[in-house]
């Protein structure tokens, strides 16, 4: 049982991460806290619901769908709201609010186009595309579980959690191994410094808010395998999840992040396998900890006490 | 006349006597009672934000916990209505006082933890396991208590209690020295003010009105699950109240409640997604265009608010 | 050569860590009631976290800090405020949306001072801020919002008063102003730290100086027989000292 919560535990945390990242990145670049970002991964879980049922697609198509349509929509709002926000007395507080009336338009208009009903996708429709690869390579049931540490688990944890481990890599060699990448880590160390220093902070921000959210639908197009099913009220919880990976890894650090993620699965699992009543306070207990107790996060180095 | 008594005579009265003579003439007794409880919560946000700058994304934990103050009281303790009140602003201030450690975050990382540690108190009331304390997700029934008429009267004497001590705050070194604090810490640690004990201060205050705000809450009601007296809407609601009308002045949270709790309740029952969509709107509306509420278009002119 | 009185301050050995960078490293030095002193060096010598340090923005790692005999290394802002010492700061930093009425009121009200406060009339009047008095602060330029700084310190009756670079930014008129200023304060038998980057201001001020360098003084005495010094002038080389 411990190995099986272990393993588990890591899958959904590799996912975790994936879910917290894209908030992170929006918070380190613009001191924007974006509470709709649970909303973009309950539009992204919609966009994966479509593509199955609609175009009777793998859901893996919605990746790169979700993907491309949130930086754009991201690079939109961007244009919308943050400029003038980051002109007011106090952007950070501010934001919280204005990406809350956000969020409660989305969840609003979601409603509105589809109702309030449990949306759900059969499991062994994703990854599907890939089936013959997988028995070529492991061999056995091609739409059965996956054997890990002999220990069986739904396949489309594995392909979250490869997913996942694939998108964090693609945000790494962004920020390390690109000009703009390079930048946006410039503008999260320093921000002030690095206006005076002449980088267009505007189109690294830009740029971090569309990947931030492009990350976030992306995150969402598995929810629906991860969580059972959404609904337009998804958000809202999805969001404080994504509070607690990131605050435990670092708030303004997105590869600390994949560390929170994994931290974060392995101990929900754990105290799912054990203690399951208790299992519900651990997201808000382990965030007001983690604040509290070590305010930089696991890797941080940020002060943020008053 | 100094302008205490001022506020007091042609604020505060007026608005008590108006509710006082309301129930008389219209029969909606629940909407009215609502209105004088979301009088006084967002006059508890404007205490702790407006004068301190402490955004409590997670105000409702105080209501919640007094509501669940008097239920527990009344439960087990068989206390009169008016005795198990008055637990339920101890309830709330109880919890005020677990969470003082939060005040050493700032900004964005409070209002976090604020809201984590909001949910952290629900989800240990529901918890099944505290069935035999809380009724866990099963929710309290007070029969014993059951007296709206009296419950209404209650609930206007806290709201006289609340406008008390925002007039005070108003007409006060005590509250001028709390405004300190939020414009600066640094400096007003320098100006002499015990900056942690103040904040304390403000907090309890505001953990005080809150938890009598549920109390009477339960007292009305009667019949409550976790989720009600623990729904996020009542620190948004409250929050957003305040801030549309102005924080830190008295007249600022008692207008924005008057005019969208109004609007709330001329479309809000009917069709829940487009008040939220409107809502939503209003909030973006509002930061982006309006972040010092209604009053600013006064002030901003160089007239003084009360 | 009147006998050197008591001093009022005295920091020992006094260090400050942030990380492994050590900001102060054994910083000695005295100031007596009456006198100026000055605080100079090039940028990052640590200068700014003495200031910080003796008025309770951060506790020392190391060292002592004895106000009037009494030890005060770790005490928080408002105590020292209370005991008497106060600060304005480089970038000034009044309540912003308070007026400046209201700004000083919070300091005459909380400041608990042992010596009678100046009123507010005085404080607004000798300070130049009578025409602004109820403008919020944040419509004050900023030489207007040092002034203010200054005089929400001396609503507190401090007998220690530190200034970090007060001078920065004023216009010849007003530094001759600001020099009067300073040194009738001195006279009253305030104590006054100023660190300072224009050393006409500070030659113009103070009595003695101490010079910084990484996190230590170097050299104490007078500015003109501190600029003869040689390891002074290497300190300086290639910055923004002209002797």
């Amino acid at each position: 049982m411990l190995v099986y919560a272990l393993v588990a535990g890591l899958l959904f945390g590799l996912y975790f991460s994936l879910v917290g990242i894209g908030l992170n990145l929006v918070f380190g670049v613009m001191r924007i806290v974006n509470l709709a970002h649970g909303d973009f991964l309950m539009l992204g879980a919609f966009i994966a619901v479509g593509v199955s049922a609609l175009a009777a697609l793998d859901p893996l198509f919605a990746v790169p769908l979700a993907f491309v349509v949130f930086v754009l929509v991201g690079l939109v709002l961007y244009r919308l709201l943050v400029p003038r926000l980051q002109g007011s007395v106090n952007p950070e507080m501010l934001s919280i609010i204005l990406f809350f009336g956000l969020s409660q338009v989305i969840e609003a208009l979601t409603t509105i186009a589809f109702g309030t009903s449990e949306r759900s996708i059969d499991s062994s429709e994703l990854g599907a595309i890939l089936a013959p690869l997988r028995t070529a390579l492991f061999g056995g049931d091609a739409d059965g579980p996956v054997e890990l540490f002999g220990q069986s688990f739904p396949a489309s944890w594995a392909i979250s959690a490869t997913v996942s481990v694939i998108a964090i890599g693609l945000v790494y060699v962004y920020l390390y191994r690109t000009r703009l990448g390079t930048l946006t880590r410039a503008v999260m160390s320093r921000r002030d410094e690095a206006f005076a220093t002449g980088i267009n902070v505007d189109r690294v921000s830009a740029a971090a808010f569309g990947i931030g959210l492009g990350l976030a639908a992306v995150a969402g197009v598995f929810a629906p395998f991860m969580f059972g099913s959404v609904t337009p009220a998804f958000g809202e919880d999805a969001t404080v999840t994504s509070f607690a990976v990131v605050v435990l890894g670092s708030l303004g650090n997105p590869l600390g992040t994949a560390l929170g993620g994994v931290v974060y699965g392995i101990s929900y699992m754990l105290v799912q396998t054990y203690l399951s009543s208790w299992a519900d306070l651990l997201p808000y207990v382990l965030l007001i900890l983690i604040l509290l107790l070590r305010p930089s996060g696991l890797l941080g180095r940020r002060v943020r006490v008053a | 006349m100094p302008s205490a008594i001022r506020h007091l005579l042609f604020i505060v009265v007026p608005l008590l006597v108006v509710f006082a003579i309301l129930p008389g003439v219209y029969e909606n007794h629940l909407m009215l009672f609502n209105f004088v409880v979301f009088l006084i919560l967002a006059q508890g946000v404007n205490v702790i934000y407006g004068f301190t700058g402490y955004l409590p994304f997670g105000y409702v934990g105080f209501f919640g916990s007094g509501a669940y103050g008097f239920a527990m009281m009344v439960m087990h303790a068989h206390a009169s209505a008016p005795v198990a009140v008055i637990a339920a602003g101890l309830a709330g201030m109880l919890i005020g006082l677990l969470l003082t450690p939060l005040l050493r975050l700032s900004g964005a990382y409070f209002a976090i933890a604020n809201l984590a540690s909001s949910l952290a108190v629900l989800h240990f009331v529901a918890n099944p396991a505290l069935e035999d304390i809380t009724r866990g997700p099963y929710g309290v029934s007070l029969t014993a208590t059951f007296n709206p008429e009296a419950a209404y009267w209650a609930a206007l004497v806290v709201l006289a209690l609340t406008l008390g001590v925002v007039v005070y705050l108003k007409n006060s070194r005590f509250g001028l020295a709390l405004q300190a604090v939020r414009e600066d810490p640094v400096s007003a640690g320098m100006a002499g003010v015990n900056v942690v004990r103040m904040r304390v201060a403000a907090w309890l205050a505001s953990a005080l009105i809150a938890g009598l705000a549920g109390g009477v809450y339960a007292w009305y009601v009667s019949v409550f699950f976790p989720d009600n007296v623990f729904s996020g809407t009542f620190s948004i609601f409250a929050i957003v109240f305040a801030l549309f009308g102005g924080v830190a002045t008295i007249i600022g949270p008692i207008v924005g409640v008057l005019i969208l709790y109004g609007v709330y309740n001329l479309i809000g029952f009917t069709t829940p997604q487009y008040f939220q969509l409107i809502y939503g709107l209003l909030i973006m509306g509002l930061v982006l265009f309006l972040p010092a509420g209604l009053v600013s278009l006064v002030t901003r002119r160089g007239r003084h608010v009360p | 050569m009147s006998p050197e009185p008591t001093p009022i301050l005295r920091a020992e050995g006094l260090v400050k860590r942030f990380g492994g960078f050590y900001a102060l490293g054994g910083l000695t030095f005295h100031v007596a009631p009456g006198e100026i002193l000055g605080l100079v060096g090039p940028n990052g010598s640590g200068k700014t976290t003495a200031i910080n340090v003796i008025s309770g923005l951060y506790a020392p790692d190391g060292g002592s800090v004895t106000f009037e005999g009494r030890a005060i290394g770790g005490l928080s802002s408002h105590r020292l405020v209370h005991l008497g010492i106060n600060r304005t700061f480089q970038v000034p930093k009044p309540f912003l949306s308070l007026t400046v009425r209201q700004n000083i009121e919070v300091a005459l009200a909380y400041g608990r001072s042992a010596a009678a406060p100046p009123s507010m009339e005085s404080l607004l009047e000798e300070y130049r801020l009578a025409d602004v008095a109820d403008r919020p602060a944040q419509d004050l330029n900023n030489v207007q919002q040092k002034t203010l700084d200054l005089a929400r310190a001396l609503a507190t009756g401090p007998r220690l008063l530190l200034l970090d670079e007060l001078a920065a930014g004023l216009n010849p008129t007003e530094l001759d102003w600001m020099a009067g200023r300073i040194k009738s304060l001195a006279r009253s038998g305030m104590a006054i730290i100023v660190v300072e980057h224009l050393m006409g201001f500070i030659e113009q001020i103070t009595d003695r100086v101490i010079v910084m360098n990484a996190g230590k003084e170097i050299f104490e005495g007078t500015l003109a027989v501190a600029v003869k010094v040689p390891e002074v002038i290497e300190v300086f080389l290639g910055g923004e000292h002209a002797a």
